[in-house]
């Protein structure tokens, strides 16, 4: 269980171009289930994604994953927990340009010193999976944008990590992709992961491989569903 | 095994990013090892001319006596010689004969001297450096060498040998004849000396000898091995004065160079780092793969730049500064330099380039790298 309570988050805090992003939202996210924020721009619902994922502290409040405290914890602990507990799809990619897929897929990988034959087996399994073995070693800007989708969820789970956070992942995908998109993700589900998503695309918050949906408006929770 | 892997993984991606910006790195390396380059040249060079010099310093006599007349040097009797040589400690005292000789053909001074012993030409030879030959276009095997004094006067000297060019730097302009020809050719009278040396058996009774020998010889000036070898190095230290100068412009060169690497970190590479941050690299992973970038490139311009400077100077005769360094003349000795390494200079050098480099990468990314990672998201 990944709990939020009473979390807000102020950028550029005692600035006059300070911004709140979130206002007190306290919530329950279940493990082993597809969980979407939904909301229009500039609802909170990336900062609410950011937070779960240890990549930002809250302003105020508490966020505890299985029953641990986190928000509080030093750079270096939220950098340990972000390599091995969550698995990042950012909205844009953020693949590495210039390097090739395989090695992207390899990066989180590179700082836990493990031996580099068993991480390159493992992403190739990964790859494999997702249909891309055969462009492991092209460069990553050569890929379709459904192909650099499934080379990012490749480098999400090479660490193996229980939850994927994805923000906004079919913003740029045509129907087909989306639906591909989500056939992953129901496999993951039933592989026993956790999956965290960010979206105002309606085919994601109606597909049936989404346990729980949470509203976003003006940095609140405004509904919760599942 | 776990940290040597992590390094190798983190060396491993800091070679493929570097493989992606060929361009810029290659101007990077190129600068750097420009500047490299320069300040090694002229500390590999100075280093080689101080041991030539040191070389040189090692046949000078511990002690020379010269005649002053009017302020300037003249003659000197050679009934000198027996007075110091009945000082105690004085030994192998013995009068020289040189002097300087202006060709009009060429334009060119050659210093003539009489040999001390060993290599004495055969009267009516000759034994000639090798800026000699050159500066006379004397190329081939036999040639005679004419020397004239005045207005219709020529005198033919054959050339018995050639000094080879490894002592270049002390002969290239010498030409050595034998005492009778010398006395005929410059009209030295028998029984003067254009100066006298001495070797003295105990350095540090040096100074009470020239004390002795100067009550002795009141009207004699005498030169011992440190004034010679004080007057060498204030020459060098002139010359090194303008490899500082050319060295501190290097420098500034390169403080500036280090100073826009410092300033800032491109759009792209914050977005990398970002990147790596929220896929889990910690800050100082992010930082010790920018110090393997920066210890690549700084340390490979590094050694690029002393090769290169070994090379210009001890291979190609340390063509771009020579001309300034050895000295203005007609005739340039024409000598390859023996190869002198100050390790000391070379660490200082090292200190000085390679690790403000590294600092100046290493400062930009520290700020970007320890900032929250959420911004990629954004």
């Amino acid at each position: 269980m990944i709990s939020l309570s009473d979390v807000s988050k102020t950028y550029n805090e005692g600035r006059p171009n300070a911004v709140t992003a979130l206002h007190g939202v306290t919530l329950d996210i279940a493990r082993t289930g597809v969980t979407v924020f939904m909301g229009p721009s500039g609802s909170g619902k990336t900062t609410l994604l950011s937070l779960v994922g240890c990549m930002a502290r809250p302003t105020t409040g508490r966020i505890t994953l299985d029953g641990e405290p986190v928000s509080g914890l030093p750079e270096r602990f939220l950098t340990e927990l972000r390599r091995v507990k969550f698995g990042f799809v950012f909205q844009r990619f953020n693949l590495i340009r210039g390097l090739s897929v395989l090695d992207n897929v390899m990066l989180p990988a590179a700082p836990s010193g493990e031996d580099p034959k068993a991480v390159q087996a493992r992403a190739m399994m990964r790859l494999e999976a997702l249909g891309l073995a055969e462009k492991a070693l092209m460069p990553v800007e050569v890929l379709s944008g459904g192909e650099t989708q499934r080379a990012a969820i490749a480098r999400a789970l090479v660490n193996d990590a229980p939850v994927l956070i994805a923000d906004e992942p079919t913003a740029n995908l045509d129907t087909a992709l989306t639906h591909r998109f989500l056939d992953i993700v129901a496999g993951l589900r039933d592989a026993g992961k956790t999956v965290i998503l960010t979206s105002h695309d309606p085919r994601i918050i109606s597909a049936s491989a989404v346990t729980a949906v949470v509203e976003m408006r003006d940095g609140q929770m405004v509904r919760g569903r599942g | 095994m776990k940290t040597l892997r992590r390094q190798r993984a983190l060396a491993d991606y800091t070679l493929a990013a570097l493989a992606r910006r060929k361009v810029k790195n290659s101007a990077l390396v190129g600068v750097f090892s420009l500047v490299v380059f320069l300040l090694a040249s002229a500390m590999f060079f100075a280093s080689a001319l101080r041991h030539e010099a040191d070389t040189a310093l090692q046949g000078v006599p511990d002690l020379i006596v010269q005649h002053l007349s009017l302020g300037r040097q003249g003659m000197i009797s050679e009934d000198r010689i027996a007075e110091l040589e009945s000082i105690r400690g004085v030994s192998k005292v013995r009068g020289r004969l040189w002097g300087y000789y202006y060709d009009r053909v060429v334009g060119a001074n050659y210093t003539v001297m009489v040999p001390d012993g060993g290599a004495m030409p055969p009267p009516g030879q000759v034994i000639v450096g090798e800026g000699v030959l050159r500066a006379r276009g004397l190329d081939w095997e036999g040639a005679p060498l004419f020397l004239s004094r005045k207005q219709g006067d020529l005198s033919r000297f054959d050339i018995a040998k050639t000094f080879d060019s490894d002592s270049a730097l002390l002969t290239a302009d010498l030409l050595l004849m034998n005492e009778a020809d010398f006395r005929a050719f410059f009209s030295v009278p028998a029984g003067v000396y254009t100066d006298i040396a001495a070797r003295v058996r105990n350095a540090n009774e040096l100074a009470t000898i020239v004390d002795k020998a100067t009550r002795i010889m009141p009207d004699e000036r005498f030169v011992t091995r440190d004034d010679i070898a004080r007057t060498y190095m204030k020459l060098f230290d002139w010359r090194e004065g303008l490899m500082v100068a050319l060295g501190a412009m290097a420098m500034l060169a390169f403080a500036i160079f280090a100073a826009d690497k410092a300033s800032g970190l491109s759009a792209e590479e914050s977005r990398e780092i970002g990147i790596l941050k929220a896929i889990g690299w910690d800050t100082r992973d992010v930082i010790a793969m920018k110090l393997w970038e920066g210890g690549l490139v700084s340390i490979g311009a590094f050694l690029l730049g002393c090769v290169a400077a070994y090379a210009h100077v001890f291979w190609f005769g340390a063509t771009l500064f020579a001309p300034v360094l050895k000295g203005w003349a007609v005739i340039y000795p024409d000598f390859p330099l023996a190869p002198v390494i100050d390790a000391a200079q070379l660490v200082t050098l090292f200190l000085l380039t390679v690790l403000p480099y590294a600092a100046a990468t290493v400062v930009p990314v520290w700020r970007v790298a320890s900032a929250d990672p959420d911004a990629v998201m954004r």
